[in-house]
């Protein structure tokens, strides 16, 4: 094909200058001020060199929050994929009600994020919830348990969370890989006597490939950036078990008022999503063949 | 044969009945809670069906709230931060789909990657920038960032949408004499339409959530989208839960509404053909 480059700048050009100044200007206003010692916004502070990233990697906060940060991404992959997976296939049989179910199921994802901590923190509240009073009915529990009370069920509770939001729309993604699999193909291996575990494993899953990557990729940066659902529900406690690198960022600049070190942050970890994205991409972007 | 046909209809049946229980339990929970009497909500023996019935959550968020200004101002900025990014994203995809040009994977890529910029890691550089050209408290500043946010998929999901029309089509209407400029908005976009619409939905949905940097760009309670609005009911001490369980159904009815009308798309498109 013949390459129209004026043209197709034309097109992207409004797009990607719009995009390239929200991100660029602020990155460049970062990267000045970790240079910096500036704690208040609006205040000047004297120049330190590369000092803040110094004590940065010496700090136990950032290596904490890198941990929980690292633990979140990872819970929230085999969380989404195991709803998302259970989602999609289920709604890619026939049954009375698919329509529905499919048109609806992202409920969760459609509503704001606000919403989404109403409900659990109402249903999943230690004196009053649902979950805990259903829980002692059938005697997994003996009294009711704060879910957000420890570290360790803290974190786990918003992780399920916020797959419980992001499931259903992963679902309809990998649903519309398993519409562009043809058919004949099963056909074909049920002449030969394939059953429906190893038709996922030898057709589903490789013919899956091209949405799983963009999933893996976005999917990952998506998690990574979640901040709302935490702060809402436990502003990164208890004893900072839930405090990941976002919420650290944000801690820093507006309750500590530590600009350049929330501004050192952020450079830092622009830099870590830009390397997992960049070996991620080398390695896993599937062929193209059209 | 029989046999796998009955394991079949066991894991369905199973999954039909988790998904239904996770999935959508929830919302007739908060429903229906938001009807109950104040008592009946914080009472420690819940009841699946509901006991009491009263409009007072409703009727003080309604008329003794901020509520109406809070969803005018998420109306607005909403529905312009989607215009925007339509019209942006149309136009992206539309090149990248159609015009090989210097650069175009790359530019490609860099969209799916800007995924890692936006959240919480551009808060303190676009605070201070917006602060230094005075754009903080205004509708824009909330625009901009949602654009930045929703095109990046928007223009991934619309390339999958343009793929989808016969090149035929197209250069049939080259032939007989039509410019780009015909051929984009007379073909390409009614061809495309359900597609638009679902990338418009997916780009008001949004705009309509995004908590962070409303929460941090806008302060003056005048100018307060409504998940601001709401999370400053669920930080209190005391939370009052019939009025934060109005209001959260009520934040999430206009989504609702616009997702009855054009969410088939939505679902269709994304389900048929996003990302082939």
């Amino acid at each position: 094909m013949k390459k129209n480059n004026i043209e197709g700048w034309l097109f992207v050009s409004p797009l990607v200058i719009w995009i390239s100044l929200i991100i660029l200007v602020p990155i460049y206003i970062a990267f000045e001020l970790s240079l910096f010692n500036v704690k208040i916004i609006g205040t000047s502070g004297k120049f330190v060199g590369i000092d803040n990233y110094i004590k940065l990697f010496g700090k136990s906060k950032f290596v904490n929050a890198s941990l929980n940060s690292f633990y979140w991404i990872i819970g929230n992959a085999i969380c989404q994929t195991f709803f998302a997976f259970t989602i999609a296939l289920t709604i890619n049989y026939k049954f009375p009600g698919k329509k529905i179910m499919a048109n609806w199921i992202i409920l969760s994802f459609i509503i704001p994020t606000v919403v989404v901590v109403v409900i659990w923190k109402l249903m999943l509240s230690s004196s009053s919830g649902v979950i805990n009073s259903v829980l002692i009915d059938i005697g997994l529990l003996n009294e009711a348990t704060g879910f957000f009370s420890s570290p360790n069920k803290a974190f786990i509770s918003l992780v399920l969370i916020n797959s419980w939001r992001w499931s259903p729309f992963l679902a309809l993604i990998i649903l519309s890989g398993l519409n562009s699999i043809n058919r004949e193909m099963y056909d074909a291996s049920k002449v030969d006597g394939a059953n429906f575990i190893q038709q996922f494993l030898f057709i589903t899953f490789p013919n899956l490939k091209s949405v799983l990557f963009v999933l893996g990729l976005v999917g990952t940066l998506l998690s990574f950036n979640i901040f709302d659902i935490i702060w809402l529900i436990t502003k990164g406690g208890p004893s900072s078990a839930t405090t990941t690198l976002p919420l650290l960022i944000y801690e820093t600049a507006f309750t500590k008022f530590r600009i350049s070190q929330a501004a050192t942050l952020s450079i830092v970890t622009s830099f870590l999503l830009l390397l997992f994205s960049i070996i991620f991409i080398k390695s896993m972007a599937p062929k193209e063949n059209d | 044969m029989i046999k796998e046909n009955n394991i079949k209809f066991i894991f369905l049946s199973l999954s039909l009945l988790l998904i239904i229980l996770i999935f959508f339990f929830p919302f007739f929970w908060i429903i229906t809670s938001s009807f109950k009497s104040p008592e009946e909500i914080i009472a420690t023996s819940t009841t699946i069906i509901p006991r009491s019935f009263t409009l007072e959550h409703y009727n003080k968020i309604l008329f003794n709230s901020d509520f109406f200004i809070y969803l005018k101002n998420s109306l607005i900025v909403s529905f312009s931060s989607m215009i925007i990014s339509i019209i942006l994203s149309v136009s992206a995809a539309y090149g990248l789909h159609k015009l090989k040009f210097y650069g175009n994977k790359f530019v490609e890529y860099s969209l799916l990657v800007t995924y890692a910029f936006p959240g919480v890691i551009l808060l303190v550089p676009i605070y201070l920038l917006f602060a230094k050209v005075n754009l903080l408290n205004s509708y824009f500043a909330l625009i901009i960032v949602n654009v930045l946010f929703a095109t990046p998929f928007a223009v991934w999901m619309l390339k999958a949408f343009f793929k989808l029309i016969p090149n035929e089509i197209e250069e049939a209407a080259y032939i007989d004499g039509a410019s780009r400029y015909v051929v984009i908005s007379r073909i390409i976009i009614p061809l495309a339409a359900p597609g638009i619409a679902s990338v418009a939905i997916f780009c008001f949905i949004i705009s309509w959530t995004e908590y962070l940097f409303a929460s941090i760009l806008i302060s003056g309670d005048d100018l307060k989208t409504l998940p601001v609005g709401l999370a400053g009911i669920v930080g209190q001490y005391q939370i009052d839960w019939g009025f934060l369980l109005s209001g959260a159904v009520l934040a999430s009815l206009p989504v609702i509404l616009l997702f009855v009308f054009i969410g088939k798309y939505f679902v269709s498109g994304l389900t048929e053909g996003a990302v082939k």
